[in-house]
């Protein structure tokens, strides 16, 4: 978008600061990373190991963002542009899958399948939890699309291929595309599931030398070869985003396209999401009632009530702090795009494709400097708020960029200043995306772990931590209460995330955005 | 403001560290960092709180991790005792000058085998490694761990190769026959194809489920795995002949911070937990040996002394670098 516009100072002073807070992980890394030496970086940068760990690592990311976007493509397009039966039902369970944790879905299948490991598994798994980014991101383009367009556009004669390619295809790739990098940087820092099927990305490794050898040095020079990965990934999806942006015809409301009729076939697009369906979401959920019943385990309600209410303290906390640390960030991407906001953008996204534990470590470095700030909750939101300030950040940018720039003209040429105009039009109408932004960050908080384990304040265990306790020793009987009401809980913010269109106004629809 | 407060509070509590009852020391708060988790140690610093007064924080982690941590938080840490599953991180933190020697009173205690000679960390309790195997398809069981480099063991074997146990044990390998034969052993079994899994549970997990026949584990993962699946499992427990370094003994341990704010307090939790009567305990819940020569074997187990353990410097095992550099060198990291 065109520049020109002077950034309000309040607004450059905001992003900064959150900016600032935000690099504190990456900081950290360079200042740990130099203290190893050159000697010693290149030492562990030349081993043999860097390029098979460099291989599996960019391997997997490259085929979880392809078979992610080929399920999460088609089940958008079944749901929204199709007579699947009961397309609601479809998109709730394909959402839901976002409600399982990796580690959870993974201990799921090794449980049903001893030898469920390697390479291929990951790529299983991973594409399966991720898939439903890209589920939400195409259905989002997909119902912003004008049907007024695809109709001229067919009644000038292009086939439905050719309309798919030509004028769907170029309005909702810049929010695959987006989606899609958020996909590939989560395999870049995925723990969970790659350290269970036992392969070796180079989160696993830093993992492995901080537990092994106590050496933080040589760990943070692997996890700058994590930053330059997810630099080259921001980039590569930078440029491939394009500068399409999607239009209407009118201002007024969008039209609907037609639904295509599958004919019997509805019933082969609904067995092959039911199967997705299974395999994201029925095997975690079978297993973990079966197990959990095997052992009749006995239940410590109070542990599990406690557990619950520190998971939805800290990750409501976290993603409200997020979503204010994103407000500046997002405006600032969305309405000034000058060099800040370009920069602000990648050192968003570089932190995210860190590893929990690189963050949590980092935290760790400066929080016990803090004294009663130390393991308190206020530090542990903090650090939901940095590790998922992409996400936050990302959501709220397309919903602003959606307010048509003309309204902002409209409200200064009535007189309102820069500062009048966000408050009164930009933000009422970005509102929903911004509320889908917040409800992903409280579900993906829900699940996170690393972090939490060194940041929570001490006895403070959320359901996440209970269930890592419980199966690293090798108690899953134990740990299945924990894990279906995460499930449970988490499925709350999912379903939201999934119905935007029924919860809210269908003005809102337009919005709904990832 | 709120550190000096508590920091003089702490001092002024340091003063009565001679008071052995511990009396004085109740209502006073002592952090835990426990490697150990609350499934097994829960229950012991419950009854430590009801017995003195003290209350106790727990952080339950990974004994690695934990140690990191502390690493990381230095003279800052808020923890005033670190107990670990395992001796090398215990070593790995005392390395780095934050663990205080330990009251001979304390030391005292335990076998000098089983703490370190710094007198930095004391043993809590031991665990044997064994070869858990499936009894109806291992009819003829290994006297030695070279016995697993027979071609018949061919992706027969499941080992943790990125756990702290199996790391702990070919650290061993290394002291006991030096660094060429522990490799050419590591490189023999990396021939066999052996499976490797995240967890030693998981190995006892895959024999009762036929995935494979034998897996090197810490010998009280069977009755964890009995437990969690709720009822018998097809998994025995079989220890080579004696001396093998197949049979290391391990210990989990406990260390003071220097900068703890209730040391007095850290030396009634190791007493309480190094009585005779935890002890026994121990052994009888979790199935773990004593540390102390008077109590037990768990029962089924045979004693230390008819294991015959390899003589190892528990001290050494934190030094897992080369360990791992030697892992990743034949193929199994």
């Amino acid at each position: 978008m065109a520049g020109g516009i002077a950034v309000p100072r309040m607004l450059q002073i905001s992003a900064l600061f959150v900016l600032f807070l935000a690099s504190i992980p990456l900081g950290y890394l360079l200042l740990r990373a130099i203290a190893s030496g050159f000697a010693a970086a290149s030492a562990v940068l030349l081993r043999e190991k860097t390029v098979s760990t460099l291989i599996t690592t960019v391997g997997l990311a490259i085929l979880v963002a392809l078979f992610s976007a080929m399920i999460g493509i088609s089940s958008a397009w079944l749901i929204q542009r199709t007579n699947l039966p009961s397309p609601g039902l479809f998109l709730v369970l394909g959402t839901l899958a976002l409600a399982v944790p990796s580690y959870v879905s993974t201990y799921a299948w090794i449980a049903l399948i001893p030898s469920f490991a390697g390479f291929a598994a990951a790529v299983f798994i991973l594409s399966l939890t991720t898939a439903p980014y890209v589920l939400l991101a195409a259905l989002a383009s997909l119902r912003r699309i004008d049907a007024t367009q695809e109709e001229s556009a067919r009644a000038s004669g292009l086939t439905a291929s050719q309309v798919a390619r030509r004028v769907i295809w170029p309005q909702s790739r810049p929010a695959i595309f987006a989606s899609l990098l958020l996909v590939m940087l989560y395999v870049l820092s995925d723990f969970g599931a790659v350290s269970l099927l036992r392969v070796d990305t180079f989160t696993r490794v830093v993992h492995t030398m901080y537990k092994a050898t106590f050496d933080r040095s040589a760990a943070a020079v692997v996890a700058l070869i994590l930053v330059l990965l997810a630099a080259i990934l921001i980039y590569v999806e930078y440029k491939a985003r394009g500068s399409a942006v999607a239009a209407k015809s009118g201002l007024g409301s969008i039209r609907s396209a037609t639904r295509i009729d599958l004919g019997f076939k509805k019933y082969l697009a609904a067995s092959y999401l039911l199967i997705i369906a299974i395999a994201s979401l029925g095997v975690p959920i079978y297993v973990l009632i079966t197990r959990f019943v095997s052992v009749a385990a006995e239940i410590n309600v109070s542990n599990l009530v406690s557990a619950t209410i520190a998971t939805v303290s800290a990750a409501l906390s976290g993603a409200l702090l997020a979503m204010l640390f994103a407000i500046p960030l997002g405006i600032l991407a969305a309405r000034y795009s000058g060099r800040l906001s370009r920069y602000a953008e990648f050192g968003i996204l570089l932190t995210h494709a860190l590893p929990g534990v690189v963050i949590g470590l980092a935290l760790v470095a400066l929080g016990s400097r803090l004294g009663f700030l130390y393991q308190s909750l206020p530090l542990l939101a903090f650090s939901y708020a940095v590790l998922f300030l992409a996400k936050a950040v990302g959501s709220i940018r397309t919903s602003i960029a959606r307010v048509p720039r003309v309204y902002d003209d409209i409200s200064r040429s009535l007189g309102n200043n820069n500062w009048q105009t966000i408050r009164k039009i930009t933000i009422p109408i970005a509102a929903p995306g911004v509320i889908t932004g917040f409800l992903l960050v409280l579900l993906t908080a829900m699940k996170e772990l690393p972090a939490t384990l060194m940041l929570r304040p001490t006895g403070f265990d959320t359901l996440a931590i209970e269930i890592w306790t419980q199966t690293s020793i090798s108690q899953y009987g134990q740990a299945a209460p924990y894990a279906l009401i995460l499930v449970l809980v988490a499925a709350t913010p999912t379903y939201l995330l999934s119905r935007p269109d029924r919860a809210q106004s269908s003005e809102s629809r337009e919005n709904m955005t990832l | 403001m709120a550190a000096l407060i508590l920091s003089a509070a702490a001092c002024g509590s340091e003063n009565n560290q001679r008071v052995s009852e511990g009396e004085s020391l109740s209502g006073t708060e002592l952090t835990v960092y426990s490697g150990r988790s609350e499934e097994f140690i829960g229950p012991f610093f419950a009854d430590f709180e009801s017995a003195t007064g003290i209350n106790l924080n727990v952080r339950y982690g990974d004994s690695a991790e934990l140690a990191a941590q502390l690493l990381e938080e230095g003279n800052n840490s808020p923890a005033d005792i670190f107990i670990s599953q395992d001796a090398g991180s215990l070593g790995a933190v005392a390395e780095s000058g934050m663990l205080t020697t330990l009251d001979a009173e304390i030391l005292n205690l335990a076998p000098t085998e089983y703490q370190a000679k710094s007198g930095a960390w004391v043993g809590l309790t031991a665990r044997a490694r064994v070869f858990a195997y499936d009894p109806v398809k291992v009819t003829e069981l290994p006297d030695s761990i070279d016995d697993l480099l027979d071609p018949k063991w061919n992706g027969k074997i499941g080992i943790a190769p990125t756990n702290a146990s199996f790391q702990a044990f070919v650290t061993a390998l290394r002291q006991l026959r030096g660094e060429v034969a522990a490799e050419s052993w590591l490189a023999g079994i990396a021939a066999n194809n052996p499976v490797a899994y995240e967890k030693n549970s998981m190995i006892v997990e895959a024999i009762n489920a036929g995935e494979i026949e034998l897996g090197l584990v810490n010998h009280y993962y069977i009755y964890e795995v009995a437990e969690a699946l709720g009822g018998e499992i097809n998994v025995k427990n079989g220890f080579f002949a004696v001396g093998d370094p197949g049979n290391l003994i391990n210990v989990s341990g406990a260390g003071i911070l220097n900068t703890a704010r209730n040391s007095a307090g850290a030396a009634e939790l190791i007493k309480y937990l190094l009585s005779n009567e935890s002890q026994n305990r121990f052994v009888s819940d979790t199935n773990e040996y004593s540390i102390l020569l008077e109590v037990p074997s768990p029962q089924g187990l045979p004693t230390f002394a008819d294991i015959g353990t390899p003589v190892v410097d528990l001290d050494a095992l934190k030094d897992v670098r080369l360990t791992q550099e030697m892992l990743v060198r034949v193929g199994l990291l």
